[in-house]
C-alpha cells in the first residue's frame, strides 16, 4: 500500500516528477563523469604502462622517458650490468630520434624508434612483417599515407637534415616491411621503427648522436620479484640513470595533471549536493502540500514510520530512475569530454581521461541514491511528526 | 642534462671562455639559475657548480651569478623543468653545438613594419624562417587551447544543468503557492498580474543570487590563483574575473531565472482557480 | 449486578494551548461518561471546545490535565506509537472535510487502515468492498474521490472509519459540507450504525443530526453545561 501511495503521488504531478528526475539525472551524470575523470587518467596510464608487462623504465638521470633529447651511453655495458640481477627477466633498449624522407620535392619527417624486435614493447604489428632485417622499417598508418607508399616499397631515409644547406645525413635505403600501431604514440604523430643497430649506424656521422646509445630502457622483472627492490638495485648500480617504476610514473603524471583530479572532486561534490537539494526541495514541497492528508493518515492509525517510509520511497524512486538515466547521459558526455582532452599534444592515443570503471561508477550512483533517500527522510519525519489536531485545524482553515 | 638557452637575459660578463679540455683556466664564468632550481639544490649567488651536458660530471665549473624569478609563462606550468642561463658561446662549446643557435628573438623598433620585415627575411632566408612571436605562441599553446575547450564544455554543461535545476525548483516553489494564486485569481486579479509578480520575484532572486555568485566566484578565483601559483611556482594568473564575464553571468542568470519563473507560473495560471484548490 | 462500565470516561480534563501570545483554555475541567452502544451528540457554540473534546477522545491530542479512559484503557498519557496503534484498532474517525486520499479509489481508501493493521490484500479488498456495500456504494468502488459527490465521499469516509471494526466511531461535523438532503442520508446511516451496535460520538452544529442522537451533551466555554 505504501508503494502504491508513493507511486500514485509521483504520478499525480507528472511534470514535477519528470523535471525532478531530469535534474537528478543531470547531477548523476556529472558526478559519474567526475568520478571517471578523477581516476581515469591514472588507471588508463597504468594499463598502458603494463600492456607489455615492463614494470620499470630507465631514463637519463633526472628526466622522464622521452621528456628531453638526452640519451644514455654505453648500452651494452648497461645491459650487461642489468643482466647480473637474477630478478631481471627482459631488457629492451629503445633509441628515439627523427627521420626525414625526401619525397617528390618535399620533406616528410617522422619520429623513429630504434628497437630490438624480439623484446620491444612499443608497438603492435598490424600488417606485414616486423623489422627482422637491418634494412627494414615499420611505419604507422599516418606516416604510410604521408609517404604515399605501400608495404614492400623502398624509401630513402635520413636521420639528419640541415635546413640551411638543405642536405641530409645518415641516409640509408630501407624497405617498408609492415604497419604498426604505436602504443605510446599520439594521434597526430607520424611514427616509424627500425632495429636499434640500424639507427645507430645511421647516427654514426652525427657528433651529438653517435655511439652506443639509448633514450630509454624498458625492464621486465621476473614473476614474483619486487619491482621496487629491483628499481633500487638499478639506481645503486647505475648512477647515471633514473629508474622509474609504474608507481613513480603514475605519481609524476598525477602531479602534472592534479588539476583535473581536483576539478573532478569539486564538481563531483557540487553535483551530489545539488542533486540532494533537488530531492529535498521536491519532498518538502510534496509533504507540505499534503500536510492534511498526512495528518489524516496519522489520525486513522498509520504509524509515523510508515508515513516516513512512503514519503522516502518517493525520493528513492526519483533518485533511482534519475541515477539510471544519468548513467546513460554520463557515458555520452564523458565520451564527448574525452574527445576534447584527447587532443592534448603528445598524448598517447591509448590514454583516456574518462575511464569507466564499474566499481567506481556503481559507487557514485549508489551515493546519488543514498543521498536521495537521505534527502527525503528529514522532511518526511517532520511532516509525520506534526501535531495531528493542529494540522487538521490549520488545513480546515486553509 | 640539456640546458635551455635564452638571449633575453644579460649577465655581467666575466673572464674569457674556459675550455673544459684545457688545463689552464682564468676567472670562472657565471650562470643564472631559476628560483626553483636554487631552492631544490640549495644554491645561492656565489656558489660554484659544474655544468655538463651529460650526467658523468665532466664539464665547466661556473659560479651562480644570479637567481631568476619565473615569468608568467603558461608553457612552464605543470612541467618540472629547471632552467639555467649561460653565455651563448660557453653553451655552444660545452654541448658541442658549434656556432649554432635554435632561434633568434628579434625586437623591432616601435612602429616598424613587422609583416614586411618577416617577408624580407623569409625571401632571403637560407635554412630558417621568421615568424611573429604571437603566431608561435598560438601554435605552442595547443595544450591551453585544449584546456580552454574543456573548460568551455564544462561551462556549457553547467549552464544546461543549472537551467534544469532552476526550472525544477521554480516549478516546485511556485506550486507550493497554488492556493495563494487561486485565491488571487478568485478575487479577480488577472493572470498577467500574477505572472508579472512572479517574474518580478524571480528577477529579484536571480539578481541577488547572481551577485552573491559573483562575489563567491571572485573569492574562489582568488583562492584558485593563490593555490596554483604556489603549487606551480608561477606568477601566472589561472583564473580571472573580468567585467564582461560578470555581465554575461548576470545576464544569463536573469534570463534563466525569469524564464523558469514564467514557465512555472504559466503552468498554474492556465488552470481554473478552483482546480488549484483541488476541487 | 453491576452496571457495565462506560466505554468512554473523562475525569476533570483540561486542555490549554498557546495561540500567539495568548493562552487558550479550550477545556476547563470536563468530566463525562459515555456508555457502550450509545449515540451522543456534543453541541455548543463555535469555540466552546467541542472539537477539542472529540480530539482527546479520539487520542489524536492529549489533555493538559485529567484522565481519559477508553474501553478500560488510560489513553491520556500514551506514547505516540501506542496512541497510533490504539486509534488504528479501536477508533474510527470521520471528518467534516472527508479527507480521503485523492490518489486512491474508494475501495483503496477504505482498505488503507486495514493494510496498516497487517490484513492480507485479498482479505482487505473483500472487506472494503463489503463496507462500501454497507454504506450503499457498492457500484462506486473504483471511483476516485474527485469523481464522487460530497455525500458519497462522506460515506466512503465512514466506511474507512469502520475498516478495523472499531469500538468507537467519532465524527466531527460530518454533515458540515453537505446539503440537507445528503446530510439526511448520513444521519440515516449513523442511526443504522448505532442500531448495529456501534458507539457513536458526533460533534455538530446540525440540529437534525443532534436530534437523531440518543443523548445531547451541551458545552459552553470549555465546560459541559448539560447532558
Amino acid at each position: 500500500m505504501r508503494a502504491a501511495l508513493a507511486k500514485a503521488s509521483l504520478v499525480r504531478h507528472r511534470a514535477r516528477t519528470v523535471l525532478a528526475i531530469l535534474g537528478v539525472a543531470i547531477a548523476s551524470a556529472m558526478l559519474l563523469d567526475m568520478v571517471m575523470l578523477a581516476t581515469g587518467m591514472r588507471e588508463s596510464f597504468r594499463e598502458l604502462l603494463l600492456t607489455r608487462g615492463f614494470q620499470l623504465r630507465l631514463a637519463p638521470k633526472g628526466t622522464l622517458p622521452f621528456d628531453t633529447d638526452a640519451t644514455i651511453a654505453d648500452v651494452s655495458g648497461i645491459t650487461a650490468t642489468l643482466r647480473r640481477n637474477p630478478d631481471i627477466r627482459e631488457i629492451s633498449p629503445v633509441l628515439g630520434g627523427s627521420i626525414h624522407v625526401p619525397i617528390g620535392g618535399r620533406d616528410v619527417s617522422a619520429s623513429v624508434l630504434g628497437i630490438d624486435p624480439s623484446v620491444q614493447g612499443d608497438y603492435e604489428l598490424q600488417s606485414g612483417r616486423d623489422v627482422l632485417e637491418a634494412d627494414a622499417i615499420v611505419v604507422n598508418d599516418r606516416l604510410l599515407r604521408a609517404l604515399g607508399r605501400r608495404i614492400g616499397d623502398t624509401i630513402r631515409v635520413a636521420t639528419g637534415y640541415d635546413p640551411q644547406t638543405r642536405s641530409y645525413s645518415g641516409q640509408r635505403n630501407l624497405v617498408i616491411t609492415g604497419t604498426v600501431r604505436f602504443l605510446y604514440g599520439a594521434s597526430d604523430q607520424s611514427g616509424s621503427a627500425v632495429r636499434r643497430e640500424t639507427l645507430l649506424q645511421m647516427n654514426a656521422q652525427s657528433p651529438t648522436r653517435a655511439g652506443d646509445r639509448a633514450s630509454l630502457f624498458m625492464v621486465r622483472a621476473r614473476q614474483g620479484a619486487d619491482a621496487e627492490q629491483v628499481r633500487g638495485w638499478i639506481e645503486a648500480q647505475l648512477p647515471n640513470v633514473s629508474a622509474i617504476s609504474i608507481a613513480t610514473a603514475i605519481a609524476q603524471v598525477d602531479q602534472r595533471l592534479s588539476y583535473f583530479r581536483q576539478l573532478a572532486i569539486i564538481l563531483g561534490a557540487v553535483s551530489l549536493f545539488v542533486g540532494f537539494l533537488l530531492v529535498t526541495t521536491l519532498v518538502t514541497v510534496s509533504v507540505n502540500e499534503r500536510a492534511g492528508e498526512i495528518a489524516v493518515m496519522r489520525a486513522i492509525g498509520v504509524s509515523r514510520s510508515h508515513v516516513v517510509e512512503q514519503v522516502v520511497m518517493e525520493g528513492l524512486v526519483i533518485s533511482l530512475v534519475g541515477a539510471l538515466v544519468g548513467l546513460a547521459l554520463g557515458l555520452v558526455t564523458a565520451r564527448y569530454l574525452n574527445s576534447i582532452l584527447s587532443a592534448f599534444p603528445g598524448l598517447p592515443m591509448a590514454i583516456d581521461f574518462f575511464l569507466f570503471q564499474p566499481k567506481a561508477a556503481w559507487s557514485a550512483l549508489g551515493l546519488v541514491i543514498a543521498s536521495g533517500i537521505g534527502a527525503g527522510v528529514y522532511p518526511a519525519f517532520r511532516a509525520a511528526s506534526l501535531p495531528i489536531s493542529q494540522t487538521l485545524r490549520r488545513e480546515a482553515i486553509a | 642534462m640539456l640546458l635551455a638557452l635564452t638571449l633575453s637575459f644579460f649577465l655581467t660578463q666575466d673572464s674569457t671562455v674556459s675550455d673544459p679540455r684545457s688545463s689552464t683556466e682564468t676567472r670562472t664564468r657565471t650562470i643564472a639559475i631559476d628560483e626553483v632550481l636554487a631552492e631544490q639544490a640549495h644554491l645561492r649567488v656565489g656558489d660554484r657548480v659544474t655544468v655538463s651536458p651529460t650526467p658523468d660530471g665532466l664539464g665547466d665549473t661556473v659560479v651562480v651569478g644570479a637567481i631568476v624569478r619565473r615569468g608568467a609563462d603558461p608553457s612552464e606550468v605543470a612541467r618540472g623543468d629547471l632552467r639555467v642561463w649561460m653565455h651563448l658561446d660557453q653553451l655552444q662549446t660545452l654541448s658541442n653545438y658549434g656556432d649554432r643557435v635554435d632561434r633568434f628573438a628579434i625586437e623591432t623598433k616601435h612602429g616598424a613594419d613587422v609583416p614586411g620585415l618577416i617577408e624580407r627575411i623569409n625571401n632571403v632566408a637560407f635554412g630558417f624562417r621568421a615568424y611573429r612571436s604571437r603566431d608561435i605562441a598560438v601554435e605552442t599553446s595547443r595544450t591551453f587551447q585544449v584546456v580552454s575547450r574543456f573548460h568551455r564544455a564544462i561551462g556549457i554543461i553547467t549552464i544546461v544543468a543549472s537551467s534544469v535545476f532552476l526550472l525544477c525548483i521554480m516549478v516546485l516553489k511556485v506550486e507550493e503557492r497554488r492556493r495563494d494564486i487561486a485565491a488571487l485569481r478568485l478575487m479577480g486579479i488577472s493572470r498577467w498580474t500574477v505572472v508579472r509578480a512572479i517574474i518580478a520575484e524571480a528577477a529579484l532572486i536571480a539578481t541577488l543570487g547572481s551577485m552573491l555568485g559573483i562575489v563567491l566566484g571572485w573569492l574562489i578565483s582568488l583562492l584558485v590563483n593563490s593555490h596554483y601559483q604556489a603549487v606551480y611556482r608561477t606568477p601566472l594568473a589561472f583564473s580571472i574575473v573580468t567585467p564582461p564575464i560578470v555581465i554575461v553571468a548576470v545576464a544569463l542568470s536573469l534570463v534563466l531565472g525569469i524564464t523558469a519563473g514564467v514557465a512555472a507560473s504559466l503552468r498554474l495560471v492556465r488552470q481554473p482557480p478552483l482546480a488549484l484548490f483541488g476541487r | 449486578m453491576n452496571a457495565p462500565s462506560p466505554i468512554i470516561s473523562l475525569r476533570d480534563v483540561r486542555r490549554d494551548y498557546a495561540l500567539g501570545a495568548e493562552q487558550v483554555h479550550a477545556l476547563q475541567g470536563v468530566s463525562l461518561d459515555i456508555d457502550r452502544s450509545d449515540y451522543v451528540a456534543i453541541v455548543g457554540p463555535s469555540g466552546c471546545g467541542k472539537s477539542t473534546l472529540l480530539n482527546l477522545i479520539g487520542v489524536i491530542d492529549q489533555p493538559t490535565a485529567g484522565t481519559v479512559t477508553i474501553d478500560g484503557r488510560r489513553v491520556d498519557s500514551m506514547s505516540d506509537r501506542e496512541a497510533t496503534q490504539f486509534r488504528l484498532r479501536n477508533i474510527g474517525f470521520v471528518f467534516q472535510r472527508f479527507y480521503l486520499m485523492p490518489i486512491l479509489s474508494a475501495v483503496e481508501n477504505v482498505a488503507l487502515p486495514m493494510a496498516e493493521a497487517g490484513m492480507s490484500r485479498g482479505e482487505r479488498v473483500d472487506r472494503a468492498a463489503g463496507l462500501l456495500s454497507y454504506v450503499g456504494l457498492a457500484n462506486r468502488q473504483r471511483h476516485r474521490p474527485s469523481e464522487m459527490s460530497g455525500g458519497e465521499q462522506q460515506r466512503v469516509a465512514i466506511a474507512r472509519a469502520l475498516a478495523n471494526s472499531p469500538a468507537l466511531l467519532l465524527a466531527d461535523e460530518p454533515t458540515g459540507e453537505l446539503d440537507a438532503k445528503t446530510g439526511a442520508e448520513i444521519i440515516s446511516l449513523f442511526q443504522k450504525l448505532n442500531a448495529d451496535g456501534t458507539t457513536l460520538v458526533v460533534v455538530t452544529h446540525d440540529e437534525d443530526l443532534a436530534s437523531a442522537a440518543r443523548r445531547k451533551v451541551h458545552m459552553r466555554d470549555g465546560k459541559v453545561v448539560d447532558g
